[in-house]
């Protein structure tokens, strides 16, 4: 496990280093790598999930093959099983969704034939479990499912979410008072993704606040620029929810 | 190379669990910062900073 969040982190520096500086860096796919250092790699995808497209998906450019042909492997290898979680079914959801929309228009397959397996994208996994969550553990929920809070968002969870922003935000101070920087991060996330956050939470400066506390920890600091960045290209500001 | 091959399926075995720990984060526990402690630290390192310098014998 410790092997593994080390490349999780790794993988997670290397998104924010190209969301901070917004330069054509490639994540991931940058460099060829053997043996059990490739093995461990495409694991690290998987457990970031979506979230190593982002910057692809946020600054709008054009997918690098690599990246993406990394993406397919992860989903290959580590597909949901039976049991598993609806975090992982979901996470693994956004995956497919993200690669399909990067890839093709209108869920049609793209020029190359290629298409996620799985599930159709307009099948969305069982969400019920959220919307009937205690605002606590909605913002945790929200917090591990943090790939899915990107501009016009459109998933049963992005739905939660709108609907749910002021438990969201409650969750958001709650975080910040634990200290508990990746689920702040996290909640903040998301309220700028559907555009939720009430003017008397003061999510920029709680943001900034969150970076300078726990920035330390890449997956923080991915959460949190991620925020920050649809905050800022906002037009309306970001304010959705009356305060 | 049969050992290589077996590591790397062991590792990818390893993986898959560590893998499913890591999509499915148990929620943090929280640190907090108690007021009234923190108030009554601030105090104490105020009254020791402002207490006169311990006497010390005259030299000579």
């Amino acid at each position: 496990m410790k092997q593994l969040s080390g490349a999780i982190h790794d993988l997670a520096s290397e998104v924010v280093s190209v969301l901070r500086d917004g330069d054509h860096r490639s994540v991931a796919g940058a460099g060829a790598v053997r043996g059990d250092e490739a093995v461990l790699r495409v694991a690290a995808v998987r457990a970031l999930g979506a979230d190593v497209l982002l910057p692809t998906t946020l600054l709008r450019r054009p997918p690098e093959e690599p990246v993406l042909a990394l993406v397919r492997e992860a989903m290959r290898t580590y597909p949901p099983g039976p049991d598993a979680s609806s975090a992982t079914v979901w996470s693994h959801w956004a995956m497919e969704r993200t690669v399909l929309r990067l890839t093709s228009t209108d869920g049609v397959p793209d020029r190359g034939g290629r298409r996620p397996t799985g599930a159709p994208p307009t099948a969305q996994p069982d969400v019920s479990d959220l919307e009937s969550a205690p605002w606590q553990r909605l913002t945790h929920q929200l917090a591990v499912l943090g790939a899915l809070a990107v501009p016009e968002a459109d998933s049963a969870v992005a739905e939660v979410a709108r609907r749910r922003s002021l438990d969201v935000s409650r969750g958001f101070v709650r975080a910040v008072r634990r200290r508990d920087w990746f689920q702040a991060a996290g909640a903040g996330r998301w309220l700028a993704a559907v555009r939720g956050a009430p003017g008397t939470l003061g999510l920029d400066t709680g943001l900034d606040f969150v970076l300078h506390m726990g920035g330390a920890d890449p997956r923080v600091a991915l959460h949190t620029h991620a925020a920050r960045w649809m905050r800022a290209t906002d037009p309306g500001g970001g304010e959705g929810a009356p305060s | 190379m049969f050992s290589t091959e077996s590591t790397t399926r062991d590792l990818h075995k390893t993986l898959e669990t560590d893998v499913e720990a890591a999509l499915n984060p148990t929620e943090a526990d929280g640190v907090f910062r108690d007021s009234r402690e923190c108030a009554a630290l601030l105090l104490l390192a105020g009254a020791l900073l402002l207490s006169p310098p311990t006497p010390r014998p005259k030299k000579g």
